[in-house]
């Protein structure tokens, strides 16, 4: 057991560093690069990395998934989260506003990493499906969710140590979790998104660039482009998960039980 | 076509369209692809394509030589000049670094409508079953949320309207707390039914998927493949890299074919192989071999074009050309079908 | 071959068994009515047969199980999903798939049959349940009882040896239930299955039910011929109620075999069974002129319908004739041409915060309700919404007259079905609207909760409410109406006392009446007042 949470563990660290480095590697890679023809190919193999990070996480968490319970229970609620992104106009609120995040957040809270991740990836996929929004962005978009929900772990941790639970505390704290998201979620995204640009990347005059200044590029491109919509995102999500939080949590809690298995405890053979 | 010649056709056009910069090559790419696209949309009846994705096109353009211009200021042809004390834009404006841009604009505009036009190929049912069996319970969740999206819009305006009744003003957002409850409580009893009937209809754990041998060599060949990228961008000799490739793709295949294939069951649907689909992909086969041999050894100089130092016409071949057709391939097999 | 040897079963968190010590033996070939209250264990039971109880639900079982051979608590539900197919009371919460043929090939793939096999299972059984033309459709675009159809193909596929049914038609129209309980009957015979089915609808079935399985909330079990079984049970089909009034024996399961000329020997006193009728009815909400359109199709045309003070108006008539568009349109929900007058108010003039102020509506689904966390909660929440003051209500007082009256505190989504749509009715009445319209209120229900549920019509008929009640369920329907108007295809075409409209219209004549022509009673106290 412990040798298996362990390989878990192993897998999170390798997959984190695997994807921290093909996000920052706009940065420090482009004194290595000379052929003007990389420029295309290289958000191309970054993406395919991200789909072996992604493949590794997904087989890993699908462990978790063996019975027809939690399929039907993680299916369901992709399925409503995919579904919120399209009442995004119904709830009202601010331009960029997205109900996605705090399901997520809450799921990963409550039921854990692995679901959290599953959550967070296969809700981007499906919603991708739908949209017709399969391309090489979709690994990135699905693996930086699946982290939002698996690092909400990290606020049950809190939570724990705290012992917040069920205290205003617990939802402050989701809150300032899903703040925390909101703005990095697009800094994050924006990373994927900023070598398909051809920016900063691979052109002959970033060769002698150095990381700093290639980093300078990338915030101004942020500042211009994404943090308005952030924001606003980060407003959502802190408003989201004040009203919402406490009911969900209660629903998560009363299906909790329904979802988990007694029998093989409680069965008494005659 | 079936969905794995879509996927073979997808691969060829992308390795064409990342390995040349001759603006000629890609235009030509570009418009095979609108062609195949606006076939494609009218067959589904679809609003029209063509015209969104052009603006979207040329959007990527603007914003890629907007960029490249105010950022790169390599080139002879200056245009005009901004003062060197402007922080990070400061320098000349150059035609050349312009092109430049609108280059790049057209690549990454080009890997963006064929992945479009794949959208519109593929149905989602087509793209779940690509999920390899090693992730049956990932396909079967997709399956289902597919299966149970439709219904959650009309849920949720039968429980918006349902709160009306009772009298709900629904305008703060503390006011979708009532609509956002019932339908996660009853999508979530929903759930549990719909497990007990998978359930009572043999749906079966799999317990040989948690194989951490399986995990290890996944990791393992993500590793390799990995290095090789890093490797090859510090150009070290090719061999290192492509048998990197080479190793980590099959130890992938090897391994996630080895669990697909304990998963102990079956699939209604596959992909049917018939006559044009064998040829297609046969086709598709022998393009992307001759083009990788002939790239290598060097016969299709036409691929690479770079404006700077001073912009001159790309120079164009007649194997170029015949490359960049690609994307007719599957208007000519839509046609013959 | 089906035998339950002193099996006992206890849920998880559960302070009591739901099957106590039950023993039975079911032939092969045969077909076995369960009955019983909700909350008796109807569910559990059948379960038990699959092995879905205990290994899905949990909890704790004893005694022996065997099925042709099997025995579902040691070999599990995986092993007893070759020979036991299940389908469940909700159609359209079963499907993995949106395809037809997809969703009935779900239990070949997890059987791991070959493609070439599934193709040939498929098709023979889509022939044998007459499906062909469903194979290559949406699943979300079939009716229901289509779609019960297409779950019983996917249990079907595999070739069971038993088929067990755990309500399927209760959430159907009495039309399509009527059709699948006739389809499940000819493929019992055609396939020689062994079915167990759990039903409301009892008349439909007894004429050819094998064996009867009664449960009672107390955990007594009865098992046996169903004439035996039948004169055990206190809720019995109007015609059994008759005929065990009138003292026949043996008791007549169909009403082929119920002995018409038995009544001559009986003295009869000549009365037309009839509800008090209002006196000089006054007119609350007056229908003038309604037509409704959706889309291009005309779904109303050219209403005129008085609803008056203190009455229960049934509306009546076939699916899609656009009855429940007439509650919508009444309310300005949907968009609508013609005169709504309130009073002396016109309702077009109305918005519809108002409106409900006075009219109340409980549409299909009561649980897109309910969300609070307790049933006084819910009432708050509600008054809160019309700006009432919450510390004019005593709501216990209040619950009491929905037989609530000690559950304030309980979580509305732990109640029965029954209890959670009086729940839902209080929570859309705690404002004292004066008139209610309620859309297929009995659908699912048991026989309990619908006494309930007319126990609280008539309090509301007594204290002056006007009630406009959409529905399917004729006995229901012919136990309360003090009016009835029937729709179809949008048109008004019968307004009048329920005696002609339950005797008169063979798609809405009780059994009663079908058992009793030209008398003119339409439920069994007419016939039993009459003949005492």
């Amino acid at each position: 057991m412990i040798r298996y949470r362990l390989l878990g563990l192993l897998t999170d660290a390798f997959v984190f560093a695997l994807g921290f480095f093909s996000l920052i590697s706009p940065f420090i890679l482009p004194q290595a690069m000379s052929l003007s023809s990389q420029t295309a190919a290289f958000p191309i193999m970054v993406s395919l990395i991200i789909m072996l990070c992604l493949l590794i996480m997904v087989f890993e968490a699908q462990s978790s998934l063996l019975d027809s319970k939690m399929i039907a229970f993680l299916a369901v609620l992709t399925a409503i989260n995919a579904g919120l992104r399209f009442l995004e106009n119904a709830i009202p609120g601010p331009g960029g506003f997205s109900p996605t995040f705090f399901l997520i957040i809450l799921a990963g809270y409550f039921f854990g990493s692995r679901i959290g991740f599953l959550i967070g990836a296969m809700t981007l996929f499906v919603s991708g499906l739908i949209t017709g929004g399969i391309g090489p962005w979709l690994p990135g978009q699905m693996i930086t969710a699946g982290w939002v929900g698996q690092s909400a772990v990290l606020v049950s941790l809190l939570v724990k140590q705290l012992e917040w639970k069920d205290k205003p505390g617990e939802i402050i704290l989701l809150a300032v979790f899903g703040a925390l998201w909101g703005l990095f979620y697009g800094l994050i995204m924006n990373l994927w998104f900023w070598p398909f640009l051809g920016v900063g990347i691979g052109q002959t005059f970033t060769q002698t660039a150095t990381a700093l200044e290639n980093f300078q590029r990338y915030l101004v491109y942020y500042l211009t482009t994404s943090l308005i919509w952030d924001t606003t995102r980060t407003i959502g999500n802190v408003l989201m998960i004040t009203f919402m939080a406490k009911p969900v949590l209660k629903i998560f809690g009363r299906f909790q039980q329904r979802f988990s298995f007694f029998t093989q405890e409680d069965r008494v053979q005659p | 076509m079936n969905a794995i010649v879509w996927i073979l056709w997808l691969t060829a056009t992308m390795t064409f369209t990342l390995t040349t910069r001759n603006p000629l090559y890609i235009m030509i790419v570009l418009g095979g692809l609108f062609g195949l696209g606006n076939r494609l949309a009218k067959e589904r009846n679809m609003t029209p394509w063509v015209l969104p994705n052009l603006r979207f096109l040329l959007t990527m353009i603007l914003l890629s030589t907007l960029i490249n211009g105010l950022f790169s200021h390599v080139g002879n042809t200056a245009l005009f000049s901004i003062p060197q004390s402007w922080p990070l834009i400061g320098g000349d404006i150059t035609l050349e670094s312009l092109i430049y841009g609108v280059i790049n604009g057209l690549v990454i505009g080009t890997l963006y409508i064929l992945f479009n036009t794949i959208n519109l190929a593929l149905s989602t049912k087509q793209i779940t079953r690509l999920i390899p069996h090693a992730f049956h319970p990932i396909a079967v969740v997709i399956t289902i949320a597919l299966t149970f999206f439709p219904s959650i819009q009309q849920r949720a305006r039968e429980i918006k309207e349902a709160q009306m009744i009772r009298g709900n003003p629904m305008k703060k957002i503390s006011d979708w707390i009532p609509i956002m409850i019932p339908l996660l409580v009853s999508s979530l009893e929903n759930a549990i039914l719909l497990a007990e009937s998978m359930t009572a209809r043999g749906f079966h754990k799999q317990t040989e998927l948690q194989s951490p041998r399986a995990l290890v060599s996944l990791i393992l060949a993500a590793f390799m493949i990995f290095s090789g990228w890093i490797l090859q961008m510090y150009r070290f000799p090719s061999l290192f890299f492509i048998s990197l490739y080479i190793l980590g793709t099959s130890l992938v295949t090897i391994t996630l074919l080895t669990i697909g294939k304990q998963a102990n069951v079956t699939r209604y649907h596959q992909e049917t192989w018939t006559k044009t689909s064998m040829f297609s992909a046969a086709l598709i086969g022998i393009y992307i071999a001759g083009f990788a041999f002939l790239a290598l050894i060097g016969r299709l100089s036409t691929l690479g074009f770079s404006p700077y130092p001073r912009l001159h016409l790309p120079a164009i071949q007649t194997l170029g050309l015949i490359f960049s057709l690609i994307p007719l391939l599957p208007i000519l097999v839509l046609h013959h079908d | 071959m089906i035998n339950f040897n002193a099996l006992s079963f206890q849920y998880p968190q559960s302070s009591h068994k739901v099957l106590d010590n039950v023993s039975f033996e079911i032939p092969p070939g045969t077909l076995t009515l369960v009955t019983g209250a909700s909350g008796s264990g109807k569910s559990t039971l059948l379960r038990c047969i699959n092995g879905l109880v205990p290994h899905f639900s949990g909890g704790t079982i004893t005694g022996q199980i065997r099925v042709f051979g099997f025995d579902p608590i040691r070999e599990g539900v995986e092993v007893l999903a070759k020979i036991v197919g299940f389908v469940f009371q909700e159609p359209e919460a079963q499907f993995v798939f949106d395809v037809v043929e997809d969703e009935i090939a779900f239990s070949l793939e997890n059987l791991g049959v070959s493609r070439a096999e599934m193709d040939r299972r498929i098709a023979e059984v889509l022939r044998q349940l007459q499906l062909q033309k469903l194979r290559y459709k949406q699943i979300n675009q079939i009716s229901g009882g289509e779609q019960q159809k297409v779950a019983i193909a996917g249990a079907l596929v595999t070739h069971p040896k038993v088929l067990i049914l755990d309500e399927p038609t209760s959430q159907l129209d009495p039309t399509a239930a009527d059709e699948v309980l006739r389809m499940i009957l000819d493929l019992k015979s055609q396939l020689n299955l062994t079915v167990l089915i759990a039903e409301h609808r009892l008349e439909r079935l007894l004429p050819y039910v094998d064996r009867m399985l009664n449960l009672t909330p107390e955990q007594t079990v009865t098992f046996g011929l169903p004439a035996e079984v039948l004169s055990t049970m206190e809720q019995v089909p109007p015609i059994i109620e008759i005929a065990r009034k009138l003292g026949l024996s043996p008791l007549p399961l169909a009403p082929e075999t119920f002995p018409n000329d038995s009544l001559d020997y009986i003295p009869l006193v000549s009365r037309q069974a009839q509800p008090t009728p209002i006196d000089k009815p006054e007119t609350l909400l007056s229908v003038q002129q309604l037509s409704t359109n959706l889309g291009d199709k005309q779904i109303l045309e050219k209403i005129n319908l008085d609803i008056h003070k203190g009455e229960v108006l049934v509306l009546m008539g076939p699916n899609g004739a656009g009855k429940t568009t007439f509650l919508r349109s009444i309310l300005q929900m949907i968009p609508s041409s013609g005169t709504i007058i309130y009073g002396k108010v016109h309702l077009e003039n109305m918005s519809f915060p108002q409106i409900i102020q006075h009219i109340a509506y409980l549409p299909q689904n009561p649980n897109d309700l309910l969300f609070a966390e307790s049933i006084i909660d819910e009432l708050k929440i509600t008054l809160e919404n019309h700006n009432r003051d919450i510390n004019q209500v005593n709501f216990r007082k209040f619950l009491d007259l929905f037989g609530l009256g000690d559950q304030g505190d309980r979580y509305p989504r732990d109640l029965s079905v029954g209890e959670r749509q009086r729940t839902a009715l209080a929570a859309i009445t705690v404002h004292d609207p004066e008139i209610i319209f309620l859309d297929e209120p009995t659908r699912g229900l048991d026989y309990q909760a619908k006494k309930a549920l007319s126990h609280l019509f008539h309090q509301w008929r007594q204290g002056g409410k006007s009630i406009v009640l959409v529905t399917h369920d004729v006995e229901f329907a012919a136990h309360l109406a003090d009016r009835v108007a029937i729709l179809e295809d949008g048109k008004l075409v019968f307004t009048g006392k329920p005696v002609t409209a339950f005797t008169t219209f063979p798609p809405y004549q009780t059994q009663t009446a079908k058992l009793f022509p030209g008398r003119g009673w339409i439920i069994p106290e007419d016939v039993v007042s009459n003949t005492a």
